[in-house]
């Protein structure tokens, strides 16, 4: 028996959790209690992890289809198989036919190699992960504006803020982990400012809950920024020498009003002046968001960014911006240049001094031209002329927004899947290579906080080729012939092509727990909190915004704003829910009362339209309309429909080409809603 | 009473000794401040830990593990078998406190002492020895959530166990509290003690007993008797339950709860298994039925019932003892501060409106 | 000797009957003879656990009396486990443990009337009590059956009806919600059936047994009490997720009582106690 400690392999919060386990067989898991992200609490889903480690529906051997049936190989034939037909599709169409897709549950390691075996051996930017549609945005607002990828804040200052600022995201599903740092705070007095379209858990609980109109959030944060402007709350000194385009945007906050904003959102403006005064006042605040579950407008995500910065509270304990991934490793395949625009340590593909650099360390000049997204892959409104697929522990047919991937999949000439168990996934794939499932992995995953740790195998299955062998194998069937022997090999290289990543090597990951980069020679153990140690002049970027115009209303005919987004826990249908019983079961609970899905709207729009719970419900674009199945909840506000993401036929039927940006909380789907005789 | 005197020098001696018949499990320090319960092997017998902040992960999974297989099926055309896979290891729990040992003697009344006896929890605990470690060191053995004096399980438990150390400065006293246990007095560095030792116990026990009352408490009367007659409102079990995040955790890491789910498994074409995995009745799937009702829907209906289970005086008769043993795991794991010393405090002042 | 109380014992299906649609009257025997004579000591209202293997164990009340000849279930599909048992036929594999519970206790009502209400398919776990009744028919004096279901076609035990009718041992009554094409019957809910013409509802020295829908219970027991039941009278049957069937899951414990071990038979002064939902 022994006990391991490692990383939830589920959000991005990165909680310490031990695996217990005894020769071949994972007995439990339980949480660190000192880990600073968790303190001894985990999710439901922690608790269950072991359960990911003991089902037989592990993937042991290589799948081929042969025949229209995927049968087992020897992994030599299925790598043959790849290699002889990669090359035929790189001969025939040229490297741009080629896409490398990963999931963001793939280690560092596996993630840095899929990249490089993209640009090294075959010479294409075509690399993404999956969520990029989601989470790219949030990235690209974050460098562009505080020119670091990444959360400036931890999780212990949910801890030690006076005030939480939170802002569109259900913690208490998404990272219940952080949910849980924020009752705790509450409990001891913390004041927390909520704004949310949906009242859960957490926002239930905060001292001020703002309920704005899906759409509306610009209006909510300009106005916000107005009261700060008028009760002198705005740090003028910070913005004056630390910001770029602050006149501007100080200019572009005085146009907003406060009433006319509070009448948009439909949220009292004494609530909101509340909110304000509550945020400006505090000594210590702290804005929690999300990378984006659901997509938003780089622009709500600019303003929330220039809400923190009028504050000047980044660096500063308990304050700042703390903006959350939803995966264990969203970070870090992002930190590893899984981005068509970006390698490692997102140097652009457009930076000749910094692709000098990488021609040295790889021996081969990457191209420069960005690449496809898995957005133009999967949900492109025509083909991108992508003939050949690599997915690593990455799905498109589990999300919502690529609920059309299925057409472009049948169009590949090979579809390769790395993966730990068969997923929905495989009904295309020509090849799935089974990859080692949690606890048998080795690697690294880096948090929402940027700490690098360690995920450790506690049980050995011999007969499954880690995600970085097979392909340093595949590059070696292509003339590349890269030393790896072992994970901590590639995160040496990855020291030396991603210069915040250069102080970290497994030697120093053993102890603590972890290291959170900036992690360089000159700061060995890393970085707790970013710009702590003094800001340079003129560092952040603030981003003015103009108050938006009305969005085209269809007409009063559609009230309604649909919007996509989580329900339940942040499940979706994933591969590691389905294989554990108690998750499951609890993933369907609600599923069960409404087998056939369901969208949800408020008590008082059902009372006067007539809606019944589980009853069935029509709804209406001015394109197109389906008919699914009611829930009736107030966990929705009045004048909103909630559509979970895995209520795919209302994703399809509603889903406009271009998909990311429609029915998102930015810009919301106008629809009618009506009782539909059985 | 049976006692010895064992310097603390020897008290590898006696692991080792019970290693020849038991896989020994004792408390280790791991990540940070993290103790885990974990087997000693020759590498790592020098860093046991007697003086140590209690696991978290319970010693109950040595009886009622996290995730227990409990039959073999082979199907074939002819027939089918269903072949119990029991775990008889005899194993030693060296440094269980005495709030685990309370928790344990709650499951032996829950699961052998009524009509149906569990198979699979009897065999692992009958193979079980329990080497019961008195907690005297406060900040260490006592921790800032231990209210196991409240809950009258500690700090010495005084019987469960086979055997029980408690450090007396110089010395640590060895107490039998089985025959099992006594075999181990007998051995040749088991020195006699006399009556100065039995008074140094007291006067150690009783400077513990005291210095708790800086640390958490849990007033648990008047909250069993609001929760007995029903009289705690709706309205604080949905202030409680709100602050529920549904993770189960509460149940996983208590030493009294025993709730478990089974799942079977295909392995094989002709195999199949059975296991059964801790449950909670935390969780919204708890209580579901297969055709859709579910009389606990609403979060708070399921604390109020976790609490109800642990504090009615209808179960403590039932049960044999209060479902709570005061280890204060509950009160760390639990992301919404509701844990048993919290809910208690919650429901004394709101029912009763005490605000000391 | 194996003495596992969760050992799953083999019992082989002889035949399978349409009930109404989702439901299934599945006829079976044990595997082992002795088995099956351990087992026949059943009392009407206790259950069993059905195990289909490598899906699931399931409980399932036992719908024929110990008196008769044959042993059965009748299994509404609900779930996975339900749906797998389903799918079996005859000469297939199922696993049973039990019987369970505590049972209707048959002698206590001795030499009192009985009046059984029943919903749809409550009439499953009651049935047995019914028949068993029957064939102790000097026992008991006057002996009712009130049965609704929502239309025609959700009938069950229909050949059992008939034959109650017909046997001038009981009064059996029968009503739908809902008519379809061709039923001369009764129309409205179970409990207009008390107020039918030339009906008379035993009311002294009774025992009445409800079990069907939350709603057909609630209005059932209104009206008995309406008429002077004593709540200790009334009699159900509580339905639970259960994973054990021996008071050890903890997932039916309601109240303080496991409806495995303590149930599922209840008087209706017992189940207000419990204090949840029925």
């Amino acid at each position: 028996m022994q006990q391991i400690l490692t990383t939830c392999p589920f959000c991005g919060v990165g909680c310490g959790i031990y695996l217990e386990a005894e020769v071949d067989r994972v007995l439990g898991a339980y949480p660190s209690v000192t880990h600073p992200a968790n303190r001894g609490r985990i999710c439901l889903r922690g608790w269950h992890v072991h359960e990911l480690c003991i089902t037989p529906a592990r993937l042991r051997k290589p799948l081929l289809r042969k025949n229209g049936q995927l049968e087992e190989v020897e992994w030599e034939e299925a790598i043959r198989f790849v290699s002889e037909r990669l090359e035929s599709i790189r001969s025939r169409y040229g490297p741009a036919a080629l896409a490398f897709l990963a999931g963001p549950r793939c280690t560092n390691e596996d993630a840095y190699i899929l990249q490089k075996v993209a640009r090294v051996v075959f010479g294409t930017n075509n690399v993404d992960h999956g969520y990029g549609a989601y989470t790219n945005t949030a990235l690209e607002v974050l460098l562009r504006s505080l020119k670091v990828p990444a959360s400036p804040a931890v999780i212990e200052d949910v801890g030690e803020a006076d005030l939480l600022f939170i802002d569109q995201v259900d913690l208490s599903r998404q990272n219940p982990t952080v949910g849980g740092w924020v009752i705790r705070a509450r409990e001891s007095g913390t004041k927390v400012v909520a704004v949310s379209y949906r009242r859960d858990r957490i926002t239930l609980q905060a001292d001020i809950q703002l309920y704005p109109q899906p759409g509306t959030a610009l209006w909510l944060y300009g106005a916000i920024a107005k009261v700060l402007w008028d009760r002198g709350f705005i740090d003028l000194e910070f913005l004056q020498k630390y910001c770029i385009n602050a006149d501007e945007v100080l200019r572009s906050v005085q146009q907003y009003d406060l009433l006319r904003a509070a009448e948009i959102c439909d949220v009292p403006p004494q609530l909101i002046e509340e909110a304000a005064t509550a945020y400006g006042k505090a000594k210590s605040a702290l804005i929690l968001c999300s990378t984006g579950g659901e997509a938003r407008d780089p622009l709500d995500l600019h303003a929330v960014v220039n809400l923190a910065l009028m504050r000047g509270h980044l660096g500063r304990k308990g304050a700042g911006l703390l903006v959350l991934t939803e995966h264990c490793n969203l970070q870090g395949v992002c930190d590893m240049g899984v981005l068509p625009g970006y390698l490692p340590g997102y140097t652009s593909v457009f930076e000749d001094e910094a692709m000098d650099r990488f021609q040295t360390l790889w021996g081969v000049r990457p191209p420069k031209k960005a690449g496809v997204t898995a957005t133009d892959v999967f949900a492109g409104a025509n083909s991108s002329g992508i003939r050949a697929c690599w997915l690593m522990r990455f799905d498109p047919l589990i999300l919502a927004g690529f609920s059309r991937a299925f057409e472009a999949l049948r169009r590949m000439e090979l579809l390769v899947v790395q993966e730990a168990f068969l997923s929905p996934i495989g009904k295309y794939a020509h090849v799935v290579f089974p990859l080692p499932a949690f606890g048998e992995e080795d690697g690294t995953y880096t948090s929402t906080e940027r700490r690098v740790q360690r995920v450790r195998p506690v049980v050995f299955t011999s007969s499954v080729m880690p995600g970085w062998q097979l392909l340093t194998e595949l590059a070696k069937r292509f003339g590349h012939r890269w030393a790896y022997s072992k994970p901590a090999d590639v995160m040496e290289e990855i020291r030396q092509a991603v210069p915040f990543y250069s102080g970290i090597g497994y030697e120093s990951l053993e102890h603590s727990f972890g290291r959170q980069w900036p992690c360089t020679q000159d700061r060995p153990g890393g970085t707790t909190r970013l710009f702590e140690d003094g800001l340079r002049e003129r560092q952040f970027v603030m981003t003015p915004i103009k108050v938006p115009s009305i969005p085209a209303h269809p007409g009063p005919e559609y009230p309604f704003r649909l919007v996509f987004g989580q329900s339940l826990y942040f499940w979706h249908r994933d591969t590691y829910v389905n294989n554990s019983q108690v998750l499951l079961r609890e993933h369907r609970v609600l599923l069960l009362d409404y087998p056939d899905g369901f969208v949800e709207i408020n008590p008082t729009d059902a009372e006067r339209l007539n809606i019944r719970d589980g009853r069935a419900i029509k709804i209406s674009s001015p394109l197109q309309s389906v008919v699914t199945t009611a829930r009736v909840t107030d966990e929705v506000r009045p004048g909103t429909v909630h559509v979970p993401f895995f209520v795919r036929e209302v994703a399809e039927a509603l889903w406009i080409n271009g998909a990311e940006e429609i029915g998102t909380l930015s810009k919301p789907v106008f629809v009618k809603v009506e009782p539909c005789a059985e | 009473m049976r006692a010895r005197l064992i310097n603390r020098d020897d008290i590898v001696k006696l692991v080792r000794i019970l290693m020849r018949e038991y896989e020994v499990v004792a408390p280790f320090c791991s990540r940070g401040s993290d103790t885990v319960f974990d087997v000693v092997t020759e590498e790592n017998i020098d860093k046991i830990q007697l003086h140590v902040r209690n696991p978290i992960y319970p010693p109950k999974r040595f009886v009622l593990p996290h995730v227990e297989q409990m039959f073999e099926f082979q199907m074939s055309e002819v027939g089918v078998s269903a072949i119990p896979t029991y775990n008889e290891k005899p194993r030693a729990l060296f440094g269980i406190r005495s709030c685990d040992i309370a928790g344990i003697k709650h499951l032996d009344n829950f699961f052998l002492g009524r009509e149906f006896v569990d198979p699979y929890y009897l065999r692992q605990r009958r193979n079980l020895f329990l080497v019961n470690v008195v907690c005297t060191e406060i900040g260490t053995d006592v921790g800032e959530y231990c209210f196991c004096l409240c809950a009258d399980t500690g700090p010495a438990a005084r019987d469960g166990f086979d055997l029980q150390l408690m450090d007396l400065g110089d010395v640590w006293m060895v107490v039998a509290g089985t025959e099992r246990g006594s075999r181990y007095l007998d051995l040749e560095f088991m020195a006699r003690g006399d009556d100065s030792h039995i008074k140094l116990r007291r006067e150690i026990l009783s400077r513990v007993r005291h210095q708790f009352f800086d640390k958490q408490t849990s007033w648990f009367s008047a909250a069993m008797r609001l929760i007995t007659r029903l009289e705690v409102s709706e309205s604080t079990w949905e202030k409680i339950g709100r602050r529920c995040l549904e993770c189960g955790g509460c149940s996983f890491v208590c030493p009294t709860c025993s709730c478990f789910t089974v799942d079977d498994r295909r392995v094989s074409a002709g195999k199949a298994i059975r296991m059964r995995l801790w449950d909670s009745c935390a969780l919204g799937g708890f209580t579901r039925m297969a055709g859709g009702f579910n009389p606990r829907k609403a979060v708070h209906d399921r604390r109020n019932r976790r609490f109800f289970h642990k504090l009615a005086y209808q179960f403590v008769l039932r049960d044999g003892s209060i479902g709570c043993v005061g280890c204060g795991r509950c009160a760390v794991v639990c992301h919404g501060a509701i844990g048993m010393p919290s809910v208690v405090e919650i429901i004394r002042r709101q029912e009763l409106g005490s605000q000391d | 000797m194996d003495w596992n109380i969760y050992t799953p014992r083999p019992a082989i299906i002889d035949r399978v009957v349409d009930e109404i649609p989702g439901v299934k009257t599945f006829y079976w025997h044990f595997e082992d003879p002795q088995e099956e004579e351990r087992f026949r000591k059943f009392l009407p209202g206790q259950f069993a656990q059905i195990s289909i293997y490598g899906i699931g164990e399931f409980p399932a009340s036992l719908p024929p009396s110990p008196t008769e000849r044959e042993l059965f279930f009748t299994i509404r599909k609900v779930g996975t486990c339900t749906a797998a048992l389903h799918e079996l036929g005859p000469g297939d594999r199922f696993g049973v443990r039990g019987p369970y519970g505590n049972g209707f206790r048959m002698d206590e009502y001795a030499g009192r009337n009985l009046v059984f209400v029943a919903g749809g398919i409550g009439l499953i776990p009651l049935r047995s009590c019914i028949v068993y009744a029957l064939h102790k028919r000097d026992q008991y004096k006057k002996i009712q059956v009130f049965y609704g279901a929502r239309t025609p076609k959700d009938l069950i035990f229909l050949n059992d009806l008939v034959g109650w009718q017909q046997s001038g041992l009981l009064e059996c009554y029968v009503t739908v919600d809902r008519a379809t094409e061709g039923w001369k019957g009764n129309v409205g809910l179970v409990t207009s059936l008390f107020r039918l013409p030339g009906v008379e509802v035993a009311v002294e020295h009774s025992t009445a047994f409800v079990c069907g829908p939350p709603v057909m219970f609630r209005f059932a027991i209104r009206d008995l009490l309406a008429m002077g039941y004593h709540e200790r009278h009334i009699v159900s049957t509580l339905e639970r997720y259960m994973k054990c069937g021996v008071g050890k899951c903890g997932h039916c414990c309601i109240g303080v009582a496991y409806v495995c071990t303590d149930g599922p038979v209840f008087t209706y002064e017992q189940i207000k106690e419990l204090g949840e939902d029925i």
